[in-house]
């Protein structure tokens, strides 16, 4: 089982395992990992395993969860790796690894391949159908295509509505940004909002974008609605057929 | 653009032979990385025979860049786009051509990911799983996807992102040069802005090293070569199963601005280590 190791001055604290229920961390005395410390807020972060994998998620505290030196809004864990909350951090011991509800059977007969390999058209569409069928897990698209769009809502802008076709989308005043800021001492680059596989994701550019009034610090994915604040524009990120 | 850039391929701690190969082809700001694959010494040919042709129909201003090798060139690509594609098609067919004529070279194929930057405009090419970052405000974001079988079954939602990194079949690839006569290449446009990092790199460094990591190591190193220094050591320390290679392209800002004097002592600094590391 996954294991979180509470240090200080390299000396072990506190020890909590993490099982199917997440893991709280903070100054607050009721926390499954309290940590008595000023730059501490009451609920400062959790874990938790999400699909797998080992999640640490940030409650917006003030002073922030970093993950090996690096902010952090939601990260992987990975076995090694060190949360920094305030001067304590938390070993991550992910060793044992998750609950995973995984089909150990398939995974015995499958080969150890090490040699990377090519499958060729026939055999790649057979494990893919194979995949799928064993799987079940299998998402499909909903009808309709839908295009995510920003609508400003507030401040001075080129245009007063953005399709966002590109996977990467650029907020600012430079002339190269999708969104371009107009007025005095606008940031070249504010912000950014990026495609993944399973969304868009606002970032940070030279300014903290505001997401339904909370500054973000890492990538956020944002939802159907939100509003977005940065360089004195205010838009909404909305999904349009 | 400034540009800045450096490159390093290591053997990593378990293989005997190096099948990556990579170039960086200053005066053009072209980068080209590939992985290459099948047994004895056969992976080396198929990656330097993809990095040699690229390189060569790059450079050359002679070469097909219409689009003749392509079948359906995109109308709103940049004709660096449409070259650095056709290029890797030509490099296709060369492997591909190459195995078939012999037999001992049957089944060498390789990964393609290559970057060619022309004012501040980005071409990406890619086939196969090394990968192609974007580090720019503080976010690492992958360019290009992976076209390896656990990757396209966490796509479809059959494989969690923690599975396919647990998973036996992370080296099995649903493309790759060399294995068909034909192929379907991904090409991307982007604008680059000033300090932007660009990292192409192959599985042998992201199957070792997270990306916080990643992120972490380039915000940290100013100089391109050390930074894949560090990233290689890295991915070493942690058991280097696969040969790794890196390359880091740094964006510099055209103009100084109003205010940079105010900034200039840390520039200044930043500058200097760039260009006695860059290749």
């Amino acid at each position: 089982m996954a294991k979180l190791s509470l240090m200080f001055d390299e000396k072990t604290v506190k020890e909590v395992p993490v099982g199917s229920r997440p893991v709280s961390i903070g100054r607050s005395p009721d926390n499954d990992l309290p940590v008595d410390n000023l730059a501490v807020s009451n609920y400062h972060a959790r874990v938790y395993f999400e699909g797998g994998r080992l999640v640490v998620e940030d409650l917006d505290s003030l002073n922030g969860t970093f993950v090996n030196d690096l902010r952090v809004e939601r990260a992987t864990l990975h076995d090694g790796d060190s949360i920094w909350i305030g001067k304590h951090h938390i070993k991550v011991d992910a060793s044992g690894d998750a609950p995973v509800p995984w089909d150990t059977g398939r995974k015995a007969s499958a080969p150890r391949i090490n040699e990377t390999m090519v499958l060729d058209t026939k055999a790649r569409r057979d494990m893919l159908q194979q995949a799928a069928a064993s799987g079940e897990r299998m998402q499909f698209a909903s009808g309709r295509l839908k295009v995510p769009t920003l609508v400003v809502l507030g401040g001075r802008t080129d245009q007063k509505e953005y399709m966002i076709t590109n996977k990467l989308t650029v907020i600012g005043k430079s002339a190269m940004a999708t969104v371009k800021l107009k007025g005095w001492f606008k940031p070249a680059m504010a912000a950014q909002i990026n495609q993944r596989d399973d969304g868009y994701y606002i970032g940070p550019g030279d300014k903290m974008p505001l997401v339904n009034g909370k500054p973000i610090t890492g990538p956020v994915r944002l939802n159907d609605g939100d509003v977005i604040e940065v360089g004195g524009a205010r838009m909404n990120f909305v999904y349009r057929e | 653009m400034r540009i800045v850039s450096g490159g390093m391929t290591d053997l990593g701690r378990v293989r005997t032979n190096n099948e990556d190969c990579f170039r960086i082809v200053e005066p053009l700001n072209l980068f080209v990385l590939s992985d290459g694959m099948g047994g004895e010494a056969h992976g080396e040919v198929a990656s330097e025979l993809a990095v040699e042709t690229i390189v060569k129909f790059c450079m050359d201003p002679q070469a097909d860049a219409g689009g003749a090798l392509l079948s359906n060139p995109e109308p709103s690509w940049s004709e660096k786009t449409r070259r650095l594609t056709s290029a890797v098609h030509l490099a296709n067919k060369n492997i591909y051509e190459a195995a078939e004529a012999h037999p001992e070279q049957h089944g060498m194929g390789a990964t393609l990911t290559a970057a060619w930057i022309d004012g501040s405009r980005l071409s990406i090419a890619h086939v196969g799983d090394s990968r192609a970052y974007l580090l720019r405000g503080g976010t690492l974001q992958q360019l290009t996807s992976d076209h390896s079988l656990v990757a396209e079954q966490v796509r479809r939602g059959i494989l969690t992102a923690a599975e396919a990194e647990e998973s036996e079949m992370q080296s099995v690839l649903l493309r790759a040069l060399g294995a068909l006569p034909e192929i379907e290449i991904d090409a991307e446009e982007h604008t680059l802005f000033a300090r932007d990092i660009l990292m192409l790199c192959c599985d042998g460094l992201t199957r070792m090293v997270t990306e916080p990591e990643i992120a972490g190591t380039l915000q940290a190193e100013p100089d391109p070569t050390r930074a894949a220094e560090k990233l290689i050591a890295l991915a070493n320390e942690r058991g280097g199963v696969d040969n790794i290679t890196v390359i880091i392209v740094r964006v510099g800002s055209e103009s100084r601005g109003w205010f940079s004097w105010l900034r200039r002592g840390a520039r200044k600094k930043a500058a200097g280590n760039g260009t006695a590391g860059g290749l």
